[in-house]
């Protein structure tokens, strides 16, 4: 239903609700949609008092949507009115109710209401995230860096992680100023997302280029680019960090995986014990290897030829460089059938080894062993993702070693158009993550907003340095 | 004169009734926990939020239990949904007992039914139905609950496995040729066993069903054991009078793909899934059934061998038709 445009008088509001279809919820149905429309706040005022003075009270709900109401038109004095009411009506509040006063009164004047009621909230339950934001966003608006920051560090505590919003906020209103103190804070929040390997998007990436080359009395520029291949910024000549892992996070990442994804709850749900052994047994005595395929994913590159012909390809193409291969697949390959043709797997054999897991037995868990057994230098070739894979490790420092190691070992390929031509992605030689060494920066950023799967990796580039 | 509106007037109003109120209000206590959180759920279905009404100690330190904020949500939600439909069942039953009422009060009261069949009682059907269940203890074939997965399940599934295995018990009772049901790896004391008994209460110990903390390879010969899962390899053809077949006692709601049948790896079994995709153009929905299907489906095969006939207990949204030419 549309709210009328005017203020209504008792009788008037009397009689609308007698023509609506359920009169009982009249008043809640008729308050949401002036949120909605986005009415004066003056015709909730009249509505109100048309049910306060025909009931004596107004229901607990009814109070909430009218603060909605005021916190979308930024009527502070409104709002505290209705917080007066509220507090001395309810013993307590809860969460609904709180959100919209903070998010309220942290956009007006009087933000400092704001951090008492956070104080409220905390008395009660875990603030939200959307609570912090509001506050620390009120606060850094009014340069008050030292009170957003300790807000911030107080939600890390707590395990809310930021948005994006938040962290940009803090980019935007600490331009130009100065203090060897919020500089390091702003690098911590660099840090906080090398840590996490979150890439910023555009809009991030400028706030952040703005306040380097803002900072009083150093003489950052910065430039948008894209790094070589060879892992070279073109803008400063610095070389990236390379996507290696230490000894230790490698020697953790290979015991976890082997932990976590291949034995898991039950041994048996992804191969069984004596397979595994056997498997361990076949790598062992043949290491180390150079490239690991998915001997299954690659036959399926190009639907117009059969398996056996599209794996063969493969192996030809990746066994130029005298590399030591080993494809991965399962018995049924064996069968010498119209897909599988014994000569041409006779003749792979000779250029590559191969093992052959049970027909039930998931392949994809000994991909990982037999390439992180063969040492750092090797890689795999698979189109897969290997989120489900990722999604077994336990914990979120693990996962963010293996999607570093992923990035930095894994091919992909795609097919071209015409001819049996395979064309190889090369793993990424550097490691795409926010970087420093003191006097430079490198940030990737992401294009669009929108851009969310872990997989994806940034190709631009912001380059930071001092003149 | 008309357009003289009090706009403001309910704040008065609001403020006007305060007085007695605020009085309780200041000689506010810290609240404990268990207090704290009732005030707050208290507020919540003021919001309109969807919070049960009423609320027990137990379900309270539950609801504080819940490891985060959506899992604190969904169980409110659980709880008001479970009380709404309490509610309405309350509101039928009142209706109904109104309606036949009603209905007494119609006809003529004097008028006495002769009717040449004897009156069968519950009394007795349960008495003709336990005769046969107790001869299929004897003669009949075995059917396999396996109780092992409660390390894998939540309280709740642990809870929704045992209705469904209670159901499926019920549906065999009242068939024409019952399985003899065992309990196999069902331990003493186990959540399963609670369940089974806050269900049965004395009845459990008078249950025809064979209950055992034994494995069903130590009770049966391996050769002659099929392990039914949704994930094996194989599919069924036909239903063998010969075999034992086994479910695994687990609801998954979580995913959890292979649990049941890294079980059946590891003790080497044969294992088998229902033929669904051969019978049914299946359109959407997770290819494992539950319990009680899965007992509906077994009986059916087990009395006529007609796999159309069986599989008209998948659930119909599942799938779109039947396969004209299997």
């Amino acid at each position: 239903i549309q709210p009328p445009e005017k203020p209504l008088r008792a009788e008037e509001w009397k009689r609308l609700r007698e023509g609506f279809s359920s009169p009982e919820i009249f008043e809640d149905v008729m308050l949401n949609s002036m949120v909605r429309y986005n009415s004066p706040i003056d015709v909730a005022k009249s509505l109100l008092t048309h049910v306060a003075k025909s009931h004596g009270d107004i229901a607990y709900s009814l109070l909430i949507k009218y603060l909605a109401l005021c916190v979308q038109q930024g009527k502070t004095s409104e709002i505290r009115d209705v917080y007066d009411i509220m507090k001395t009506r309810f013993k307590i509040l809860e969460s609904g109710a709180y959100n919209l006063f903070i998010r309220g009164m942290s956009n007006s004047d009087q933000w400092r209401m704001a951090l008492t009621l956070l104080e409220e909230v905390k008395k009660i339950m875990i603030p939200s995230r959307a609570n912090y934001e509001s506050c620390i966003k009120a606060a850094s608006r009014h340069r008050e860096m030292n009170l957003a920051f300790e807000l911030y560090r107080e939600m890390l505590d707590k395990d809310l992680v930021p948005t994006l919003d938040v962290l940009q906020a803090f980019f935007d209103s600490s331009r130009g100023m100065k203090g060897a103190e919020l500089q390091k804070e702003l690098f911590g929040i660099l840090f906080y997302l090398r840590d996490n390997q979150i890439y910023p998007h555009k809009t991030f990436m400028r706030s952040v280029k703005l306040w380097f080359e803002s900072i009083p009395g150093e003489t950052w520029r910065g430039h948008l680019t894209s790094i070589k291949d060879s892992g070279e910024c073109p803008v400063c000549n610095h070389q990236l960090e390379d996507s290696n892992l230490t000894e230790e996070e490698y020697d953790n990442l290979r015991e976890r995986i082997v932990r976590d994804v291949i034995h898991g709850t039950d041994p048996f749900r992804k191969t069984s014990p004596q397979e595994f052994e056997a498997f361990q047994a076949f790598v062992e005595s043949r290491l180390p290897f150079d490239i690991v395929i998915d001997g299954l994913n690659v036959s399926h590159m190009k639907p117009r030829q059969t398996q056996c012909e599209n794996l063969f390809n493969a192996v030809n193409c990746l066994a130029k460089g005298n590399a030591r291969l080993l494809v991965l697949g399962r018995k049924h390959m064996l069968s010498n059938s119209s897909s599988w043709r014994k000569e041409l797997m006779m003749e792979m054999q000779n250029k590559a080894d191969f093992f052959f897991a049970e027909n039930i037995s998931e392949d994809d868990t000994f991909l990982l062993y037999a390439t992180l057994q063969s040492g750092k230098h090797c890689k795999f070739v698979t189109r897969d993702f290997l989120r489900d894979h990722k999604a077994c490790l336990s914990d979120s420092v693990t996962r963010h070693l293996f999607r570093k190691w992923q990035r930095g070992h894994q091919i992909a390929f795609y097919s071209s158009a015409e001819g049996n031509h395979i064309n190889f992605l090369p793993a990424l030689r550097y490691d795409c993550v926010v970087q420093t060494t003191g006097d430079t920066w490198h940030i990737p950023y992401k294009n669009s907003f929108e851009e969310k799967y872990s997989y994806q990796v940034p190709r631009q580039w912001l380059c930071l340095h001092q003149k | 004169p008309s357009e003289k509106i009090d706009l403001d007037g309910w704040k008065k109003v609001m403020k006007s009734g305060l007085q007695e109120v605020s009085e309780t209000v200041s000689e506010q206590k810290e609240l404990s926990a268990l207090d704290g959180a009732r005030e707050l759920l208290e507020m919540w279905r003021l919001a309109g939020r969807s919070v049960p009404e009423n609320i027990t100690e137990e379900q309270l330190k539950d609801f504080i239990g819940c490891p985060s904020k959506s899992a604190q949500k969904k169980y409110l939600k659980f709880l008001y949904i479970k009380e709404l439909r309490k509610k309405s069942d309350k509101r039928k039953l009142i209706e109904k007992r109104e309606r036949l009422q009603a209905q007494e009060r119609e006809s003529k009261p004097d008028e006495t039914k002769k009717n040449s069949f004897m009156c069968f009682w519950a009394n007795s059907m349960d008495k003709a139905y336990n005769w046969r269940v107790a001869q299929s203890m004897i003669f009949g074939q075995p059917l396999v609950f396996d109780m092992s997965y409660e390390n894998d399940m939540t309280i709740r599934e642990v809870a929704n496995t045992v209705k469904q295995i209670v159901l499926s018990e019920g549906f065999n009772r009242r068939s024409v040729d019952p399985f003899h049901i065992h309990f196999c790896n069902l331990q003493e004391d186990s959540l399963y066993q609670k369940e089974f008994i806050k269900h049965y209460r004395e009845a459990w110990d008078r249950l025809l069903v064979t209950a055992t903390d034994q494995c069903y390879t130590e009770v049966f010969p391996k050769d002659k054991l099929v392990y039914l899962t949704a994930d094996s390899p194989k599919v069924m053809k036909t239903f063998d009078h010969d075999k034992i077949y086994i479910i695994g006692s687990m609801v998954d709601k979580s995913i959890k793909t292979g649990v049941s049948l890294a079980r059946a790896k590891r003790l080497g079994l044969e294992t088998a899934a229902l033929p669904l995709e051969k019978y049914l153009l299946w359109s959407s929905g997770a290819k494992n059934l539950t319990l009680d299907q899965m007992m509906h489906i077994l009986l059916t095969l087990k009395d006529t061998g007609d796999w159309k006939k069986a599989l008209e207990f998948v659930p119909k949204r599942k799938y779109s038709g039947f396969i004209n030419k299997p």
